[in-house]
């Protein structure tokens, strides 16, 4: 086995020291911008000795503007280990991993310290009390004893002295590009022909998805145009963010036409591309004892048929907002969270995703119902007539509202805020009139004009 | 050689079964009677509980799914106040459920205090009565039975013209009932009379009087609704009447 370690010069640019690498060998490690490993096994034939491909690999990164250091190795810790403490080029005969680490500073094994181990430094102090400085020293101590001492870490990290590696090498893919495109052999003007189109270029576009078990986290529609003006842009280009990853071809598909309806191209298309960011695919685990909540492909298809047929802001989940404002809410976008996610979050102590969840101060249990108001979003302009302060008939004219005498009625309750711009001020009032329907009036302090805020129902 | 006689009753008998098959070829068949035995689910999950013990008792459970079902009344009479009830029930249980507010008339704080988890509420507001509107909120209804997955689905027709709700062609309530059929959607029309009149689902017909607490003018305050609330349910058999008390959010509280 034979591994290369490549650690670049503080300032390398991103994807530079991994081109350079994929020159060697297909199989490579990307740890980060500076840091990559390469599997050399089967290269010599190619390149010839190990000294000749470190050597080639330095040549080859100096052609692309980049100081790195090269470490051959039999493992790939060793590897790692040596670049970071060599300057230049380092080559390990073969089998002779443990001896050239055994000189090596044990600091050194802070930097590699996988997750679920004990902090490297603070291992290191634990060393540094035993009086072990270097990482032949760890290596030489007897393993029960040191399991005993420091359990499952410790032998990790003596295993790690040893120039072990802990796991076989994971390939870094290069990134895909996830996109299609078509040229069209006659520009198309309407949206229906598109629709096929699109169709053609998602089919292959999702089962690439699928192949790669990736969704896609925003969709980019590129529409190239035919140049009717000098005005005519050349390209009609429409980002699409997905509230899910998703990679339904019909529902990609669905999406775009959607759109594209709300922001038509201004002139024929004579070329489509498609192209997805990716992320990772999405894994759903079904309950058998609650309801399933509809898929998120379905839900956006149906969110974004809504928008387009009652308006953007128009349909959502209402949320109550901090304010004392009787009619003050917003809108939010409807993204159910499953009751599974919630009972699991709560299990392990984190929060539900959506913010507002619970906010309705609600999920109480089971009680009589509470009086609802149906509130009028503009309020009704009433005229009323007021003896001994009190509202005794009120008209108002607006069919399907009827007025007359009233019979009851409690108040006047004085509500005012938002002195500051444009706030409110006035006297709210509740009354029933003879016809037996109740209303909630209110008289606008400043200008002493009565309104119909809403029904009690 | 036998001649079998071919009577009255036996080309009547022809004629009926030949009737009922093309009904049922063209799924009609439990949409425009009342005389066929009901196929609906008898678990405990076929219906919605309204969460008021004594309606449901005498609706056998609640409202039911895959049915098309009303709550009917005029102003005042409590049908908001029921129907946000009802709403606030399903969300407890984890549904998610849809309101198609035609008028836009839904009281944010009113849902939030009848206990309905918002996050869970899909409310689509339309804006001003007119006959478009309400195309476009019936349009929004079936999108959102189509797309499936709803508890509870209602179109809130409460205060929309009868000369408008009058040009609304009777086949559209058929066409929703023919969406939902089977499906675990319940949906809701809340209008001031009956419209649809689905022979599966249920009608609740509201008539109710606000009540008022507090002896003197100074001290008066509204305390809550007294809602006489009528079932019917033709196929079901169900024909009775609930007397139902909503309170004040205030009183409720204390």
């Amino acid at each position: 086995m034979l591994f290369a370690a490549l650690f670049a010069a503080e300032g390398t640019p991103p994807g530079v020291l991994a081109d350079v690498a994929r020159e060697f060998s297909p199989r490579i490690d990307i740890r980060s911008d500076r840091d990559v490993v390469l599997d050399l096994n089967g290269v010599e034939r190619l390149f010839g000795n190990a000294r000749t491909i470190a050597e080639e690999l330095r040549r080859t990164a100096a052609d692309r503007g980049i100081r790195v250091r090269v470490a051959i190795a039999g493992t790939r810790i060793a590897a790692r280990l040596l670049v970071r403490h060599r300057a230049g080029l380092t080559v390990i005969e073969p089998d002779t991993d443990a001896p050239a680490l055994a000189p090596l500073p044990i600091s050194l094994l802070s930097e590699f310290a996988p997750a679920p181990l004990t902090p490297g430094e603070e291992l290191g102090r634990v060393f540094r009390q035993w009086g072990i400085r270097t990482l032949g020293e760890l290596a030489a101590l007897p393993s029960d004893d040191l399991a005993a001492r420091l359990g499952e870490d410790g032998m990790t990290w003596q295993r790690l002295a040893r120039g072990e590696d802990p796991h076989p090498l994971v390939p870094s893919l290069p990134e895909e590009r996830f996109s299609q495109s078509l040229d069209l052999e006659w520009p198309i003007e309407e949206l229906e022909p598109l629709s096929f189109v699109l169709g053609r270029l998602m089919e292959p576009l999702s089962t690439h998805l699928e192949r790669r078990d990736r969704g896609a986290a925003v969709l980019h529609v590129r529409l190239h145009l035919v140049r009717i003006d000098d005005t005519t842009p050349a390209v009609h280009e429409r980002s699409l963010q997905l509230p899910a990853p998703m990679r339904d071809a019909r529902a990609l598909r669905t999406l775009a036409l959607l759109d594209l309806e709300s922001n038509p191209p201004p002139a024929p298309i004579d070329r489509v591309e498609v192209a997805v960011d990716p992320t990772p695919g999405r894994i759903v685990q079904f309950s058998l004892l609650t309801r399933a909540l509809p898929t998120p492909e379905r839900l956006s298809t149906l969110m974004a048929r809504l928008h387009a047929l009652m308006g953007e802001t128009r349909c959502g989940a209402p949320a109550l907002v901090d304010s004392w404002r009787p009619e003050a809410f917003e809108m939010r976008p409807f993204a159910p969270v499953d009751v599974n996610v919630i009972d699991r979050n709560k299990a392990s102590g984190l929060r539900p995703q959506a913010s507002g969840l619970g906010q309705s101060q609600g999920l109480r249990p089971s009680a009589k119902p509470v009086l609802a108001l149906r509130r009028c979003r503009l309020p009704i302009p009433a005229r009323v007539r007021v003896n001994d302060n009190r509202p005794e008939y009120v008209a108002i004219d607006r069919r399907g509202m009827s007025g007359g005498g009233i019979e009851s009625c409690a108040g006047p309750w004085r509500t005012a805020g938002d002195w500051w711009r444009e706030g409110w001020d006035r006297d709210e009032w509740e009354v029933t009139v003879r016809g037996g329907t109740t209303y909630r009036l209110f008289r606008a302090r400043d200008t002493d004009r009565w309104f119909v805020e809403g029904i009690v129902d | 050689m036998f001649a079998i006689p071919l009577g009255g009753e036996y080309m009547a008998n022809i004629a009926r079964v030949a009737l009922e098959n093309a009904l049922r070829d063209r799924k009609l068949d439990r949409t425009l009677t009342t005389a066929l035995l009901a196929l609906e689910r008898v678990d405990d999950g076929a219906m919605v509980p309204v969460d008021v013990a004594a309606i449901d008792r005498c609706l056998q459970g609640g409202v039911p799914r895959g049915h098309l079902s009303e709550i009917a009344g005029p102003c005042s009479s409590g049908r908001t106040t029921l129907l946000l009830h009802l709403l606030s029930a399903a969300t407890r249980r984890g549904e998610i459920v849809a309101l198609v507010d035609t008028l836009d008339r839904l009281d944010v704080a009113s849902a939030a205090a009848a206990g309905i988890d918002l996050d869970r509420l899909l409310w689509i507001r339309g804006s001003e009565s007119s006959w478009a509107l309400i195309e476009r909120a019936l349009k929004a209804l079936n999108l959102v039975l189509q797309a499936g997955g709803f508890g509870v689905v209602v179109i809130d027709l409460a205060e929309v013209p009868a000369s408008t709700l009058k040009q609304i062609p009777f086949t559209t309530w058929m066409r929703v009932q023919r969406v939902i059929e089977g499906s675990d959607t319940a949906c809701l029309i809340l209008a001031s009379e009956p419209l649809a009149r689905s022979s599966g689902g249920l009608t609740m017909a509201l008539a109710g009087r606000t009540t008022w607490a507090g002896a003197s003018s100074r001290s008066r305050r509204l305390a809550g609704i007294d809602m006489r609330v009528r079932v019917m349910s033709p196929r079901r058999r169900i024909d009775g009447e609930v007397n139902v008390q909503a309170l004040t959010s205030e009183i409720t509280a204390s």
